[in-house]
């Protein structure tokens, strides 16, 4: 066994549940695999004060180059293999014109026709006007590239205003504004500038624990750091650390869930049994089943994932159970006046097989789970079926053995009872009563209760399976508020569909088509960077043609001034119109914006001026040496402007080689076999109704994507389908052994029947109480099965050794037992109640509720209806061969 | 056998063949009919419902709310005026309210689309392909709004699939309406539900790419004149959090306040 424990494995992310047959599962892992951006890092960067924009920019910026400076140091690179927050822009600076379609080159083209100041302007001008001036949705489509290309206008205006003035301009400073405008911004910010991503790219995958475990706090730890250095806030996000954080809070959560439970239950025995050796009788045994199982699981699994992880706690809640069973019947005949040697026999002769067949009821119903075709629910039946008969078969032969050492001890010392129990003593002598209660008004509890399942039940209808999967990630986890945060602020889901291919066409028709679907965001491939042979030869002569007649433009040595006050006047009157379009479609960040741009507020008032009307200002004054000031600063702008262009306008042939690494990383299999591309959703995909929408356009194009969110949606599945599957077939399966052992259908039947009314109660319970069904807490169903029959069971074996009319002796005799285990379990399952993860705390919620709701249709419904049935009624619940024997008799 | 019992006997031949050709003409007949009644039937629904917005010369006053993920994002009123003369279509928008939009206006002229911006006094023509955009921030496309004058679903191919679909406890007729043979419409499918009992608009789902991505509901139905008109429309996009709502606060069909004269871009240059 200790072999087997040696060679488990333990993986506690959702991931580590799906399905290892599904084709999406197997691609989605080949993708992890393969593609090592798509187990990014993702840190979040905001200011601290949002509404000084000016600070932020420069705050969130230093920070950045901070953190890239630092986690760039090869004392991180056993982690990290690649991070970029500023982005290296050369790619695009040398072949900036080459990967833009041909309809954006001519554009480019008429725009730089002429870049001396007014043909610019006016080209400007015609550009707004053609592509955005009145048409709102290309608005909202290029609007984070406008927001960047407004900031380098303002920034060429505010330069050209201070040439005016008669300042020298740096060639630095009007560079760095032609680059804002021409290539855009080096760093990912949101749309004010106040938050910035950095992607690092690790060298493990959300598959490799040691190290995401190791690696994910030790950069967590030194962003924080610098981030607190810079006056910043920084948090980590992506897959691999919203894996972390689950197994993180897994862990936590089911080690402290085991030692409250355990600890619990230890206190309930020593009080109730008068014995401070207790703890040991029972839990040296518990530890060790438990320990066979975590063996059995190595030798059979090789691994524990969530679920059967969380499933040793229920085990111990579970186990104890045969020990209560065994003391219970030890103490009463101990109590009796027995021997030690014939109390442990009675209590096995009249116990045992009640032990056994509940054991094995529990067992078959968890073994049931296998016939799924969910693995993960397949393990789980394995796991908890074989946890059972480990725990039983510890128990057996440990408990008496463990008892008999204590009676071999207290004869030695000669000890008695101390004095605390004589204080504390828990006394079951209500169950008596309530025996008695129950022999003399049957038909009253069983109508009671049955009518409390009728009147409960008609709610179950409405109760729901959770589809959401991040609803179900503890609350309050950082990675997954930075999530939506990336989605609000970056308009982008950190969550792509993924769709891979070996052919680079392929990628690149699938890539077009998806590009037109409306819930799609952005289409991410390499094709981006990479146009097609035939791309580029379309492409070259309109650049080439571009490039030469560029080359051939000088700057004037005139600019006409009245001309540029109307370029200028018609600019602003573009950046209103602009400003307007952008007010009433809700892009608030843009208008803003242009507002700032025009002077104006919210409600378009004109409240100050603009850099435009400062501009006109300067341009009213003394012409001529105006005009020689911004004849100076034209030279500049034109020479520059042609310097980047032409640099930009390469026809070299665009090769896989020349891409930046980060993009190739991005796009490109570890061999280069294989190429990725990313669907970027505009919503949320983990929200159902927005993951449908996308799903359906998506499937119109192509059935070959993989993602997480599919993958949540496979579990959900195996949620719906299988829990009902292995619930049907665990009542099949205890059915047949109650059928096997009492051999009489009437009282098989009988003792199923609680079950079911328990069941409906249970569901009316949830739905009133607004738990939804998941793929975890769904697997209670038939651990309900399993386990709630067991009380009936016991209360059978007793009912028919005590005989017809001794009801209330059964309930005494068993009640104790069938209590305290019950509260065991209910102590076992609540300990999950308090733990982060929402998952494992509605299950602890369903799985109490469920066995406290069994209890009370064991106890008080199951002894009246088998009273009313064979007492009242005169029909047998005996065996036959017990008939045989009376016959005989 | 005689020739005349030939000639009885190829009669007796012809005859049969008659009958089993007039036997077919009837089978096929009756095989069609269904066809025929239900196209007709959808015909009849449909232009009973039509009834409802088919007008001329109509005149309305609307507040029209646009909410954002569940909050109230912006309310405007604009001033509405419909016409169809020469089989064509003019409609006239003029903003007047916000404050910052009051004077802005849309006319739309078949496919030709001009925006006079108040900030600016200018005017933009929109390239045609731009109608099927979002109107000026909204969930209804230009192409959506100019519907509203001649009935939403005129430019589509129908068919009648359910006579019994219930919507929000309403028995509504379900018709697929699919973009007429040889024509490109903004939407790949249209499903729509009229109520079995008043030919009412109920809902209308809209598709693009298989997916149904918003949807327009049609309430608060109060008699006009003689038309009935929905005072309510609300249409909810399914793939952002938007919806956008539209009540009529004043309606008139063959309204006097509705000229000529508005529907030309001159006038577009005086409004104020």
């Amino acid at each position: 066994m200790s072999f087997g424990v040696a060679v488990t494995k333990m993986e506690f992310s959702f991931y580590s549940l799906a399905p290892k047959e599904s084709i999406r599962f197997k691609k989605l892992k080949s993708i992890i695999e393969n593609f090592p951006a798509a187990s990014s890092i993702i840190v979040v960067v905001e200011s601290k004060n949002r509404e000084d924009k000016i600070q932020s920019e420069k705050k969130v910026k230093a920070a950045v180059d901070a953190i890239q400076k630092e986690l760039s140091n090869p004392k991180y690179s056993k982690y990290i293999t690649r991070i970029e927050g500023k982005m290296d822009m050369s790619f695009f600076e040398n072949h900036g014109l080459m990967i833009l379609d041909v309809d954006n080159i001519k554009r480019m083209s008429n725009l730089f026709s002429n870049p001396n100041i007014v043909p610019f302007l006016k080209q400007l001008n015609d550009n707004f006007e053609d592509e955005y001036s009145a048409d709102e949705e290309n608005l909202s489509e290029d609007e984070r590239m406008l927001i960047g290309q407004f900031n380098g206008i303002k920034e060429i205006l505010s330069l050209m205003k201070k040439s005016s003035d008669g300042t020298d301009i740096s060639g630095e400073e009007l560079s760095v504004s032609l680059d804002k405008f021409l290539i855009g911004n080096p760093y990912i910010f949101n749309k004010d500038n106040t938050m910035a991503l950095i992607v690092i790219q690790p060298s493990f995958t959300v598959n490799d624990i040691i190290p995401l475990m190791n690696g994910v706090p030790l950069i967590d730890k030194t962003v924080r750091e610098i981030a607190d250095k810079y006056d910043v806030k920084a948090g980590l996000t992506g897959m691999t650390v919203v894996a972390k954080d689950e197994g993180e809070t897994s862990e936590k959560g089911i080690v402290a869930s085991m030692f409250i439970s355990l600890l619990l239950i230890m206190i309930l025995l020593i009080v109730t049994y008068k014995m401070y050796s207790v703890p040991l009788i029972s839990g040296i045994p518990l530890l060790i089943g438990v320990f066979w199982t975590v063996g059995m699981a190595g030798f059979l699994l090789r691994r524990i994932n969530l679920v059967t992880a969380a499933y040793m706690v229920v085990l111990i809640g579970l186990g104890v159970d045969y020990a209560i069973h065994l003391l219970t019947a030890f103490t009463l005949e101990r109590d009796d006046g027995k021997g030690f040697f014939d109390a442990i026999g009675n209590s096995f002769r009249k116990s045992g097989s009640g032990i056994v067949l509940g054991a094995l009821t529990t067992a078959s119903a968890f073994f049931a789970l296998v016939i799924t075709r969910s693995s993960m629910v397949g393990e789980l039946g394995i796991v908890a079926g074989i946890g059972i008969i480990c725990e039983l078969i510890a128990m057996f032969i440990l408990v008496p053995a463990l008892l008999g050492l204590r009676n071999e001890r207290i004869f030695k010392r000669g000890k008695t009872k101390t004095k605390l129990f004589n204080k504390v003593r828990i006394k079951f002598t209500f169950m008596e009563k309530l025996g008695k209660s129950i022999k003399a008004k049957p038909y009253i509890y069983a109508i009671t209760m049955f009518i409390l399942t009728l009147l409960i039940l008609p709610q179950a209808r409405n109760i729901g399976v959770e589809k959401n999967i991040m609803n179900m990630e503890a609350k309050g986890l950082e990675s997954i508020e930075l999530q939506d945060k990336m989605t609000e602020e970056f308009e982008m889901s950190p969550d792509a569909i993924f769709y891979s291919s070996n052919d680079l066409n392929e990628i690149r028709d699938i890539g077009k088509r998806l590009r037109k679907l409306e819930s799609v965001k952005e289409i991410e491939s390499i094709t981006l960077f990479l146009p097609s042979d035939s791309e580029q030869k379309e492409r070259k002569p309109y650049i080439e043609k571009f490039k030469s007649y560029l080359s051939n433009i000088q700057s004037s040595n005139y600019v006409n001034i009245t001309q540029l006050r109307e370029e200028l006047s018609r600019l602003e009157n573009n950046l209103c119109e602009m400003s307007d379009l952008a007010y009433i479609g809700g892009m608030d960040n843009l208008h803003e914006k242009l507002d700032n741009l025009t002077g104006k507020d919210k409600e378009g008032n004109k409240v100050k001026e603009s850099i435009v009307d400062k501009l006109l200002e300067s341009l009213s004054g003394r012409n001529s040496e105006i005009e020689y000031r911004l004849v100076k600063f034209q030279k500049n702008f034109v020479l520059l402007s042609k310097a980047k262009l032409i640099k930009m306008a390469n026809t070299d042939k665009v090769t896989l080689d020349l891409l930046p690494n980060y993009i190739r990383d991005s796009y490109v299999s570890r061999d280069g076999s294989c190429f990725l591309l990313n669907i970027i959703p505009k919503e949320n995909p983990w929200v159902k109704e927005n993951r449908d929408i996308l799903n359906k356009q998506v499937t119109s194009i192509t059935d070959e994507t993989t993602s997480m969110v599919n993958l949540s949606d496979i579990l959900v599945e195996i949620a719906e389908k299988s829990g009902l599957i292995a619930s049907l077939a665990a009542i099949v399966a205890i059915f047949l052994l109650l059928l096997i052992d009492f051999r009489n259908f009437k009282l098989s039947i009988l003792t199923v029947i609680p079950l079911l009314l328990s069941f409906g109660t249970l569901f009316g319970f949830m739905a009133i109480a607004g738990i939804k069904f998941d793929f975890v807490n769904i697997i209670s169903i038939p651990l309900l099965i399993g386990i709630g029959v067991d009380d009936a069971v016991h209360i059978n074996h007793r009912y028919l050794i005590e005989g017809k009319g001794n009801m209330d002796i059964v309930i005494a005799k068993t009640g104790k037992a069938v209590l305290l285990t019950s509260i065991t379990t209910i102590i076992a399952f609540a300990s999950f109640i308090p733990s982060l993860m929402t998952a494992m705390h509605s299950t602890g919620i369903v799985l109490s509720a469920a066995m406290a709701v069994a209890f009370l249709f064991s106890i008080l419904f199951h002894p009246a209806i088998l009273i009313i049935v064979y007492e009242k009624w005169g029909l047998s619940i005996t065996p036959w061969r017990f008939k045989n024997e009376e016959k005989e008799h | 056998m005689r020739s005349g019992d030939l000639a009885l006997h190829h009669g007796g031949l012809k005859m049969k063949k008659r009958n089993i050709s007039i036997n077919l003409l009837i089978i096929s007949f009756f095989l069609i009919l269904p066809g025929i009644l239900f196209a007709n039937n959808v015909n009849n629904i449909i232009q009973k419902a039509n009834n409802m917005f088919v007008g001329n010369n109509i005149y309305s006053v609307n507040d029209m709310t646009i909410y954002r993920s569940g909050k109230l994002n912006i309310t405007m009123k604009l001033e509405n005026f419909f016409m169809k003369k020469g089989g064509k279509s003019y409609s006239l928008a003029v903003y007047k309210k916000p404050g910052r939009m009051k004077g802005t206006a849309y006319l739309m002229i078949e496919n030709d689309l001009w925006i006079r911006f108040s900030s600016t006094g200018r005017i933009r023509k929109l390239s045609s392909s731009a109608k099927k955009n979002s109107a000026a921030g909204t969930d209804f496309s230009y192409n959506d709004m100019g519907d509203t004058g001649e009935g939403p679903i005129s430019r589509y191919d129908m068919e009648l699939v359910d006579s019994k679909e219930d919507v929000n406890g309403e028995k509504c007729y379900k018709i697929i309406c699919i973009p007429k043979h040889g024509e490109e419409q903004d939407y790949e499918k249209l499903e729509v539900y009229i109520s079995t009992k008043e030919y009412y608009y109920i809902k209308i789902d809209y598709f693009r790419h298989k997916a149904n991505i918003k949807t327009l509901t049609f309430s608060e139905y109060r008699t006009i004149g003689d038309k009935i008109y929905p005072y309510k429309m609300v249409m909810e996009s399914h793939i952002k959090p938007t919806k956008t709502e539209i009540i009529t606060k004043e309606i008139e069909f063959n309204s006097s306040r509705v000229k000529e004269r508005y529907f030309n871009i001159s006038y577009l240059e005086r409004i104020k």
